[in-house]
């Protein structure tokens, strides 16, 4: 599986371009005006100048027809996998989903406790519990046992990084900010593990803020430190 | 990865029924040839459970639940779980108003519940998680069968987080509630036809992987399903039918998650009624889903030619999601050999024009609207907890419940106690009304059911009724004050 993320994908968004957005994430600190502005207001600044509209609709337009409603034509398709290379060979599809509150396709239905965790974790919101979790242990502090991720490109393991405050106005936006709109995407491919193998510590650092974890994840050689592998050994005992 | 979703059918509405109906029955008469040797039916038939009771309008039965040893896979000996002994266990038979006291013996190492599986009871005899009987321990199950709730129903244990373990162990068994009044002529020769399936490990233990491995995992997210398929606990019996008679079929679908697309070749099905029993007037379809628990009723008349044979197939159904759909889901499989008997039937059947009515609940009446959303393994985004309650109702009013399905594979809508109707699924209003108590809402779509909770207070259960989705927490709770 791991060979899976170092190939590149299809579609209209280049592993360039979002490369190039984490890394504009990871770089820029926490506005000190977060905690004064109203979340929907933050959240929708930080919607806009992180670029989600380039995958899911709309570009940083929010009166563009279609903003966040997800993938409508089939270029905004990810191919992930063996296909990139060799085009006979199987692929993963995967498709950038409806963001708009929507009840019946887009995230009407999830709680902002939902995204916020979808965008700290990366965890799927229809398979994950509207709760707090307060662990990254399988089986502990309502971290589900058997993890599903978003599916592979999403940026959550940059996004992640936000100040908690960020990632609520983020869901406050989504679902309080955005106009519903009624467009069914279909469901992402993935492997049976939904993505689990590839967003493990090892592979993309600890989340930050949880009680136990540096806060700030080590860079470099510090990946391979042994704690790691005892808490990789840990989590998937 | 990608294939085209086999859907239901839904036949159309049949207004004039009765000319092509009786056209279906009839038909056929033509091969009515006097017969030289009436085959034999392999398809061994569950045991009626005994009555003990000598009163009228009294049925009084044990049920002991007990480890044994029998055969659950053909060319296996397995150890097992078995209601009185064998697998299926024996089929209720009991009428409508009957007081019905049933016994319960709990002789397993671990708690147990029985759930009457539709059947209309107080909530303490429900069989719920809620009221485990110990190991070694009994209980008796007390309730009176409601009048109007003749059909088919099925039985199987109910604890906290085990009713997948206990009934691939082979706990589960037909009921039959008979209609004193039954509008189907009562000599049409009745067969019970419980589907399951199971997988054995070649030493004979139950093939039941561990939930961290990729087999446990692929259990968790699509249900548990078996390669070996059984009617009535036999691998593809076979069934005769005489030249144009029309045998009436009860179908329940006991599998912990696969879905029947039943269908035979070259034959039609006239489908009489579902969970709740029979409805207005019949229906007739080419194949019919079974999902999990669900039953139905079908009239099936003998249309081959005398001294040949077909099979009643599960068709490929596509119920999964693409991450763990397996490999081969889109392959049809044998579950009965139906054979054609050289001999002729008697007198050609008639049915009624009506079979029975089925008043529609009045949507006017509904004091509560609710929307019950389903994603994977959880109901609106929570696991159950036996401390929570989800969902308060009064006694004695009608609600309607918007079940939506916001995920990519099939989950059966399972409410305890009471039956309900189909209004209308994603807006279209269903064909035909019939009593449900368990109800397939495909991915990404929406059911609207409504329900009308006339007696009986206390706490009941609304779940999917993939087995391994209820024990992992997909499950609610509605308290009736």
């Amino acid at each position: 599986m791991t060979r899976w993320l170092r190939l590149t994908f299809a579609g209209a968004v280049s592993a360039v371009t979002i490369l190039s957005i984490a890394a504009f994430v990871d770089a820029s600190p926490a506005s000190p005006r977060t905690q004064d502005q109203d979340p929907v207001l933050r959240g929708r600044f930080l919607v806009l100048s992180h670029a989600c509209g380039d995958c899911h609709g709309g570009g940083n337009d929010p009166a563009a027809k279609g903003f966040l409603a997800g993938m409508t034509v089939p270029q905004q398709e990810f191919k992930i996998g063996p296909c990139a290379a060799a085009p006979q060979d199987a692929c993963f599809k995967t498709r950038p989903r409806n963001l708009t509150p929507d009840n019946t396709t887009g995230l009407g239905r999830f709680s902002e406790r939902q995204i916020f965790n979808a965008l700290r974790y990366g965890l799927r919101p229809e398979e994950t519990a509207d709760v707090d979790i307060t662990s990254i242990v399988p089986g502990q502090g309502n971290f589900p046992l058997h993890p599903h991720y978003l599916a592979v490109p999403m940026p959550w393991p940059s996004w992640r990084h936000m100040p908690d405050q960020d990632l609520w106005a983020i869901a406050a936006y989504l679902k309080r900010g955005v106009k519903p709109v009624n467009h069914k995407v279909a469901d992402s491919e993935g492997p049976p593990d939904f993505w689990a193998s590839e967003y493990t510590v090892e592979k993309i650092g600890p989340p930050p803020g949880l009680s136990g974890w540096p806060t700030d994840p080590p860079h470099g050689r510090e990946r391979t430190a042994p704690w790691i592998a005892r808490m990789n050994r840990a989590m998937t005992k | 990865m990608t294939g085209v979703a086999p859907r239901r059918i839904v036949p159309p509405p049949v207004t004039s029924w009765n000319k092509p109906i009786q056209r279906y029955l009839l038909a056929g008469l033509a091969w009515a040839t006097p017969g030289l040797l009436s085959a034999q039916d392999t398809l061994s038939v569950p045991p009626i459970l005994q009555n003990l009771s000598t009163a009228p309008g009294v049925v009084e039965m044990t049920l002991t639940a007990a480890p044994a040893r029998l055969s659950l896979v053909p060319g296996t000996v397995s150890d097992v779980y078995a209601y009185n002994g064998s697998v299926p266990g024996p089929t209720l038979v009991v009428r409508e108003g009957d007081r019905v006291i049933i016994h319960f013996h709990n002789a397993l190492p671990e708690p147990s519940t029985v759930h009457w599986h539709g059947v209309h009871v107080p909530a303490d005899a429900d069989g719920s998680p809620f009221d485990p009987v110990p190991p070694g321990a009994s209980k008796d199950y007390v309730f009176t069968v409601a009048p109007g709730s003749a059909g088919t129903y099925w039985y199987h244990p109910h604890p906290d987080g085990r009713s997948g373990y206990q009934i691939a162990k082979g706990l589960y068994g037909a009921i039959i509630v008979r209609d004193p009044h039954d509008p189907l002529p009562a000599s049409l020769p009745e067969k019970v036809l419980v589907l399951s399936d199971n997988r054995v490990l070649p030493d004979g233990s139950l093939d039941l992987p561990d939930a961290d491995s990729p087999a446990g995992r692929a259990d968790m997210e699509n249900g548990r399903e078996g390669e070996v398929l059984l009617v009535n606990g036999q691998v593809m019996p076979t069934l005769t039918i005489r030249s144009g008679e029309v045998q009436r079929w009860r179908i329940v679908n006991a599998s912990a998650a696969r879905v029947y697309r039943l269908a035979i070749a070259g034959q039609t099905f006239l489908h009489v009624g579902t969970d709740g029993g029979l409805f207005e007037r019949p229906v007739e379809v080419s194949e019919i889903v079974l999902a999990n628990s669900e039953r139905v009723e079908l009239l099936v008349r003998g249309t081959g030619a005398p001294g040949s044979q077909t099979t009643l197939q599960a068709l490929a159904y596509d119920r999964y999601i693409s991450q763990t759909r397996p490999r081969n889901w889109n392959r049809s499989r044998d579950l009965l050999s139906v054979r054609y008997a050289a001999t002729s039937a008697g007198p050609a059947v008639h049915l009624p024009a009506t079979l029975r009515q089925v008043p529609a609940l009045d949507t006017a009446q509904a004091v509560a609207r609710r929307v019950i959303v389903l994603s994977q393994g959880l109901i609106n985004g929570k696991a159950m907890d036996m401390g929570r309650v989800d969902v308060s109702a009064r006694l004695g009013t009608t609600e309607i419940w918007e079940i939506e399905n916001i995920v990519g594979m099939d989950h059966p809508f399972h409410l305890h106690g009471f039956h309900f109707q189909v209004l209308d699924r994603n807006g279209v209003p269903t064909p035909y009304r019939t009593w449900k108590d368990t109800i397939n809402v495909p991915r990404h779509e929406t059911m609207r059911i409504i329900v009308h909770f006339d007696d009986y207070p206390g706490k009941w259960m609304f779940h999917c009724h993939i087995l391994a989705h209820e024990d992992q927490g997909m499950m609610g709770i509605l308290e009736l004050k």
